[in-house]
């Protein structure tokens, strides 16, 4: 007799606007599985987990029972009274406060008769509760002093607390994300303790490795759909990558890293941050190359630790001269020049105008006879806004009236001004409408023609596809492959990004 | 001309305190508030983050959004000029209120030469405040550089040398100040908060806790009481101080990128802006400007003693606060600031002058900072 579902999910939708991001998806769990949840970037795994927590309110008509009971969707406190725990990428915690009180938070401080709170029983139980994880920890420092891997049992010794009701299903999401390897299997053996309480276990991750390593079955989802269920025996890694995908893709071939006919304008050797290790990487003048990887890859360091945003170490030279580390002006002096991922946090003023947004990275352009000349700078600051095609081309335009797309557009204008030698792009259309994604890459396009070398870094692999002559691909913080036109398409970077490590490819 | 009895606020450092958590921090960017609602799923939708600021930000995501129009009609009492409106009505009050006191030729000069000291420390602040840092030490600042103009002189040094020290004490005070912020990464109101502190010890220590009423040079004394057309010297130091910092921010790249400091320090220094060095130029300027600042406050008044510079820190941040909600609203700028300064002046000298008893000026002081605040809050919430 099968057992009966400690979790059922049954035809569950979510629609945004202009898009369905979940489209009539079942799930089961039983009691003690390890279930592993893929698929690429935009497959709807975030949605599904979201909608599981209480964030997202689903489309009418999907039902979500836990043990047999109904779940109130849309409803954060009903998943948590149900027995629906989670762990997220980023855990949650409170990094100044220490083991016992960030335990404590969700649930409530265990009070004493006079009404404060007993430390001694506070403490017993937070030892306690990590001890059964396997964790000795001392729970007075504050979490932000703890290893990775004890940060990431804290927010497991959380979300499994007892004192409300008790734990029936623990959705890991991304959760090795930030941990070195050995831990990782730590945290396997703390997963399958769990597991052998009774727990079901939903573990979404991106590296198919691990999935083979922990889980016992695997849900795929693409396009919001809901693909396969399977056991993992049977399955080997292609297989796994050709369900996520859609079709049998061959896993790239690794081809010599040459920029044949292209003058290196950016030189990079030996790149090394906290994530990325030893990245070797040219860009011909002229050259659209494009970086792919998952999240954690470090793809999302490369930009930063080029432009001298973040500590790196390694060489970087711009057409022969050396760009001193963490110090963005001097890179900006060499010739490079970055559009960041993230504009809100990292390039944009929001409550600036246009002209003040784009004539940041070089005001000294406008001084006329020792003073900035307004007018000087509003006329080049026309110029490119129409060249750029923004709307409205207007530089007294406060930038936070803008759409997404045009905010793009004019921290592109902010470095297309100043002719760089070297143009890296982080996520250049992240939160940019069709047509706006359109004009960007064709000025991408014309950027390359003009005679600059082009770093495109991205998560869109049809944004690689479409620009890139070359993807490098990296995966836990080393170049994994190297791609060329024309065996770039979407599928195979994905493939490529999603790949187990056989060692990094030269 | 005589000094009046100048202004005696307590350093209200509280009161401070109110004003930058409004007025710089802006709502949590919209990465931050997903980030933070990723964070916490089981906490409900409407505690997640701030809603204020998301919907804010998902209209503004949403597409072209025409603020700007609509929202000016319903605002215009807060629109650039508001403050020259409020001024013209404040004359225009007393006008018709105490015409005999209050329009005479005498009590316009008066008052234009009794708050140029105030004007010249909002002036320097400014600076550091445009770069989003904080400088609460300025006021402090001043009040040693009234003592160490006046001791030199009673050593039987010439002003040039008693006012190039107290100069340079300023200069000292400053790079001490953005050595703290810059390198030892201390946030710039805790640092400049325990410099204040230090200051008035070190105003104490010169002085031996006594006034020094004498051993001034009298052509210094001229200085600080002799008018030019109706109007005292410091007036005129005020006015060209105003103007140099007026230019440098308005019409040099370096006010480009103070304002970007402020406006984003991540997004300037990924745009090549030096952040560190503004950081330490901008709080190093307003103390130089602050021991300048002392030197004509020492000459007005012709006595030093160690409490003077406090009581000059609330008029000052209540002036440049004020100030920023007018001309270029959201920003602190050195027109606004100065149409503070002289409305707040006319406020409290036509009150005082209509029979208001002394603490009329605290009072007044006080709840313009807390309104000007509120009105900053309101203008960043609406650009």
């Amino acid at each position: 007799m099968v057992p009966s579902p400690v979790l059922q999910v049954q035809g569950l939708s979510k629609t945004f606007p202009g898009q369905r991001a979940l489209i009539d998806v079942d799930m089961d769990l039983q009691p003690g599985e390890i279930r592993a949840l893929v698929g690429q970037n935009g497959s709807g795994k975030s949605t599904l987990i979201k909608i599981l927590a209480g964030y997202h309110d689903p489309d009418p008509g999907g039902q979500v029972h836990v043990a047999g009971q109904p779940l109130a969707l849309g409803a954060a406190a009903a998943g948590e009274h149900a027995g629906l725990r989670f762990v997220h990428q980023d855990l949650g915690l409170v990094p100044t406060l220490d083991a016992r009180d960030n335990l404590a938070m969700g649930h409530g401080y265990e009070r004493n008769r006079a009404g404060l709170i007993s430390w001694g029983r506070e403490h017993r139980l937070a030892r306690q509760a990590l001890k059964d994880l396997g964790y000795d920890i001392d729970v007075r420092q504050p979490v932000s002093h703890l290893a990775a891997s004890e940060r990431t049992a804290v927010a497991l010794a959380r979300a499994l607390s007892p004192r409300r009701a008790d734990p029936r299903v623990l959705v890991l999401d991304e959760p090795t994300a930030s941990l070195p390897v050995a831990e990782v299997h730590r945290l396997f053996d703390v997963v399958r303790t769990v597991r052998s309480q009774g727990v079901a276990v939903l573990f979404v991750s991106h590296h198919l490795d691990e999935v083979f390593a922990l889980c016992e079955s695997v849900t795929v989802l693409r396009d919001g759909r809901h693909v396969a269920t399977r056991p993992v025996a049977g399955l080997d890694e292609d297989g796994l990558i050709a369900l996520m995908v859609g079709r049998a893709v061959e896993q790239g071939q690794a081809q010599a890293a040459s920029a044949a006919g292209h003058e290196a304008a950016l030189r990079v050797r030996g790149l090394t941050t906290n994530v990325l290790s030893s990245i070797d990487l040219d860009v011909g003048a002229g050259e659209i190359v494009g970086v792919a990887g998952i999240t954690g890859s470090g793809r999302e360091q490369v930009a930063l630790a080029l432009f001298g945003g973040i500590a790196r170490s390694g060489s970087v030279t711009v057409g022969g001269h050396d760009v001193e580390p963490q110090r963005p002006d001097k890179a900006v002096e060499a010739g490079l020049a970055l559009v960041p991922a993230e504009r809100h946090a990292n390039a944009a003023f929001l409550e600036f105008n246009l002209r003040e947004n784009v004539s940041i990275s070089n005001p000294g352009d406008f001084v006329r006879r020792g003073l900035l000349s307004r007018r000087s700078e509003v006329s080049d600051v026309s110029l490119w806004l129409r060249k750029l095609n923004v709307q409205p081309p207007r530089p007294d335009r406060i930038l936070n009236t803008l759409s997404g797309g045009n905010q793009q557009k004019v921290m592109l204008a902010r470095w297309l001004r100043r002719k760089p030698a070297v143009l890296v792009l982080d996520e250049p259309t992240q939160g940019v409408d069709v047509g706006a994604k359109a004009d960007i890459h064709a000025l991408i396009d014309e950027a390359a023609a003009a005679g600059a070398a082009v770093l495109v870094i991205s998560t869109d692999h049809n944004e690689l596809t479409r620009l890139a002559e070359r993807v490098v691909v990296l995966r836990r913080g080393q170049i994994a492959d190297r791609m060329h036109q024309p065996n770039i398409d979407p599928d195979s970077i994905t493939a490529a990004t999603l790949g187990t490590d056989t060692g990094a490819v030269a | 001309m005589t000094e009046t009895p100048h202004v005696n606020v307590n350093p209200d450092a509280q009161a401070a305190q109110t004003g930058p958590d409004t007025f710089v921090a802006p709502g949590p960017a919209r990465d931050e508030v997903v980030a933070a609602e990723e964070a916490a799923p089981q906490a409900s939708i409407a505690e997640a983050g701030n809603p204020v600021a998301l919907a804010d930000h998902l209209a503004v995501e949403g597409g072209e959004v025409e603020r700007g129009q609509p929202g000016r009609r319903l605002t215009l009492g807060f629109d650039r000029f508001s403050g020259l409106y409020v001024w013209a009505a404040l004359i225009l009050l007393f006008a018709i209120w105490i015409p005999h006191t209050f329009l005479t030729t005498n009590n316009f000069q008066i008052t234009a030469g009794n708050q140029a000291i105030t004007a010249m420390l909002a002036l320097g602040l400014i600076i550091p405040l445009s770069a989003g840092v904080f400088d609460l030490s300025f006021a402090g600042m001043a009040g040693v550089s009234v003592c160490i103009t006046a001791w030199v002189q009673t050593h039987g040094q010439s002003p040039l040398v008693a006012a190039l020290a107290a100069i340079a004490a300023g200069a000292v005070v400053g790079a001490v100040n953005g050595f703290i912020v810059v390198a030892l990464r201390v946030n710039s109101f805790i640092a400049t908060l325990g410099m204040s502190s230090l200051l008035l010890a070190v105003a104490y220590w010169i002085t031996n806790g006594q006034q020094i009423t004498s051993g001034f040079n009298q052509s210094f004394l001229n200085f600080g009481t002799s008018t030019f057309l109706g109007l005292a010297y410091p007036f005129y130091v005020m006015l060209g101080l105003a103007i140099i910092i007026y230019i440098v921010i308005e019409y040099l790249p370096v006010g480009r990128y103070l304002y970007a400091v402020g406006g984003n320090a991540q997004a300037a220094r990924l745009a090549g802006v030096r952040v560190n060095r503004i950081v330490f130029g901008s709080l190093f300027t307003s103390a130089v400007v602050a021991g300048l600042t002392g030197v004509v406050l020492c000459a007005e008044l012709g006595v030093a003693s160690s409490d003077t510079g406090p009581s000059y820190l609330l008029p000052a941040f209540s002036a440049v606060f004020l100030g920023s909600t007018m001309i270029r609203p959201g920003r602190v700028n050195v027109i606004g600031t100065l149409i503070a300064i002289y409305l707040l002046a006319t406020g409290i000298d036509g009150l005082q002058l209509a029979g208001a008893p002394v603490y009329v000026t605290d009072l007044f002081n006080g709840g313009a900072l807390i309104i000007a605040v509120a009105l900053a809050a309101r203008s960043h919430r609406r650009t």
